[in-house]
């Protein structure tokens, strides 16, 4: 039996569509006050893991507890927060009348600060949300979120749909308001790049399976990136390389900082988690090839 | 909970209000017009005694009153009969089918509210102004066509399809039944447009099939003749079946050669048909018979059928709603 108060705690969870596994034997522990990344390539089962999180997908195997709780259909936990991919929200109601939808349908919910979130992002109360740009829409939404005051909140692939300019204010804005409220995020994405900086957790998925987790700082300090010349054979036997490609520059290779020692002429570099990301996610794709 | 919900529903409350105002102030004007003819051609006794020539109701005077008012009045009926399939197509089939294909359940599932207070909510917004509207413009209609009591649609008796299906418990249990299948069917195939065009047809067959098995709802009184040339049928009265009965009071299998028997032959008229009758074996006249007096009886039989169907589709639905991530 999974225990304990952990925002997300996993063991052997895995769930199983008519298609086949979407997720499978995840054991995982999302600690609290982070900003985790949940990333990995389309279909590698990030949504699933959203789902089972929030109740909304049952799991075929293993055990999941948020916050020590089992998530069911009995509404989302008071102090879980969702906000999911195509970030519905009614079209026809107003912005005022979504945020009363929360005050209504949330036990915890704090109308002044959800309502000072929107002004902030300078939506007006009065606007029809059908008419919103997306940029606002997903502030709208995000208030929506946080207005219940959550411990966690969940966010599939919030940035998607926005433009570069709204991805940055969007992105900007959770992670302050999470730091404040010392709220854990757990946030999919496939744009690595901007995550960057952003976030101190990773947890990587890969065909249905957890291919790393960790927190960001000391995943980067277990790996090494060596930099050597374009042409000549790779410094190290191709079962110790995680991923090995070619730039401009020359050839870059990942591979665990604890075999990284004795390649010559080879420049030792720390990742970063754009590297560590791709890295992984081509090493699982060449997994699925082989 | 349910304000929230209402908001949600807004638009199809105020067109329903709409109807309802619409149709409430037709049927109070026209039901005026009409009841200004009927004193205008001093109708009112007609319409206690129906048509009688020896009360000065004959044919020729209840007929030109009919012509102009009882296809108006039929009208009316029918008005009420569309209302339970029209709140099944607009009210109950995109109820959830609206949400699940735009994906808003999503956002209903993900607050701190169970799933099942949500649909109760959404069910009960949706539901009860609708049976309102029905049960009160079925009360104004039934008002309207009692106004022409014995000259009107309600001369051919409770079991005529138009007036059984507006009057009693039939529009509420019409209404439940067409609204939770649409419901049902929305929920479960998450596809609007299928919702209603499902819920059209089984409402639309079903209906037409229980109004055939109406005779066989209660079971059928016999009432028996001694004149065997004399049929003993009430008016507005269901028959079920219906013979001769010979000397030792059984059925007669063949009844029609012998009635043809007595027919009137060319020249030669059957002056005593109840004699050849009884020559012929025909010793009683039956029928068997769901009186007029029972129609509340039919009602609460059929409304008791399409409620239990009711029932059963409001469980399924939460079983739809609660399998849907």
């Amino acid at each position: 039996m999974v225990d304990g108060q952990a925002p997300v705690l996993t063991e052997g969870l895995g769930k199983k569509y008519r298609r086949g596994w979407a997720l499978r034997d995840c054991t995982l522990r999302v600690p609290e006050n982070r900003v985790v990344a949940l990333v990995g390539p389309n279909g590698a089962g990030k949504s699933t893991l959203m789902g089972l999180v929030t109740g909304l997908v049952k799991p075929t195997a293993g055990e999941i507890a948020v916050f020590g709780d089992v998530p069911n259909g009995r509404g989302l936990h008071p102090a879980v927060a969702f906000l999911a991919q195509q970030k519905p929200l009614y079209p026809q109601f107003t912005v005022a009348e979504t945020l009363r939808f929360g005050q209504r349908t949330n036990p915890t919910w704090d109308q002044e600060y959800a309502e000072g979130l929107v002004r902030r992002a300078q939506v007006p109360l009065t606007a029809k949300v059908g008419t919103l740009s997306g940029g606002q829409r997903t502030r709208v939404a995000l208030a929506l979120a946080l207005g219940k005051r959550p411990r966690l909140l969940l966010l599939d692939e919030p940035l998607a749909d926005l433009d570069p300019l709204a991805r940055e204010s969007v992105l900007r804005n959770l992670v302050e308001e999470s730091r404040r409220q010392g709220i854990t995020v757990l946030l999919s994405s496939h744009v690595l790049a901007e995550l960057e900086g952003v976030c101190d957790h990773l947890v990587l998925l890969a065909n249905g399976q957890v291919r790393v987790a960790g927190d960001v700082d000391a995943l980067l300090d277990r790996h090494v990136l060596l930099v050597g010349p374009p042409e000549g054979p790779l410094p190290l036997p191709a079962s110790s390389v995680i991923d090995a490609r070619r730039t401009a520059e020359g050839q870059e290779v990942l591979v665990p900082a604890s075999l990284a020692g004795g390649a010559p002429g080879w420049r030792q570099l720390r990742p970063r988690l754009g590297h560590l990301a791709l890295g992984y996610m081509r090493d699982a794709s060449r997994e699925v090839a082989a | 909970m349910i304000r929230v919900v209402w908001r949600q529903q807004r638009a199809q409350l105020i067109t329903m209000l709409a109807v309802f105002v619409v149709g409430a102030a037709a049927l109070l004007a026209v039901r005026a017009s009409m009841v200004s003819y009927l004193d205008g051609h001093a109708l009112g006794n007609c319409v206690a005694i129906g048509i009688r020539a020896d009360g000065g109701c004959g044919n020729d005077v209840v007929q030109s009153f009919q012509d102009i008012w009882f296809d108006r009045m039929k009208v009316g009926q029918l008005f009420v009969l569309a209302l339970p399939v029209l709140v099944g197509l607009f009210g109950g089939a995109p109820l959830f089918a609206r949400e699940l294909e735009q994906g808003t359940h999503v956002l209903a599932f993900t607050q701190s509210v169970s799933r099942i207070r949500w649909m109760s909510s959404k069910i009960a917004v949706a539901a009860a102004p609708a049976l309102v509207v029905v049960v009160a413009l079925q009360l104004l209609v039934e008002w309207w066509v009692g106004a022409a009591g014995k000259i009107g649609p309600l001369a051919s008796g409770p079991y005529f399809y138009a007036t059984f299906g507006t009057s009693g418990l039939a529009p509420v249990a019409y209404t439940l039944f067409a609204f939770s299948l649409g419901m049902f069917v929305g929920a479960a195939s998450r596809r609007t447009l299928v919702a209603m065009t499902v819920t059209l047809a089984v409402t639309v067959v079903l209906r037409y099939a229980l109004s055939s098995l109406q005779k066989f709802l209660v079971s059928a009184q016999r009432i028996v003749s001694d004149d065997p040339s004399v049929s003993k049928v009430e008016p507005g009265s269901l028959t079920v079946f219906g013979g001769y009965l010979d000397a030792n009071g059984n059925v007669v299998p063949n009844a029609n050669s012998a009635v043809m028997n007595c027919g009137s032959k060319g020249d030669a008229p059957v002056t005593d048909t109840a004699t050849c009758y009884r020559d012929h074996g025909l010793v009683k006249w039956f029928a068997d018979v769901v009186p007029a007096e029972a129609a509340g009886t039919v009602h609460l039989v059929e409304a008791a059928i399409y409620l239990g169907l009711a029932v059963v589709l409001v469980l399924a639905t939460g079983w739809a709603v609660r399998r849907q991530a």
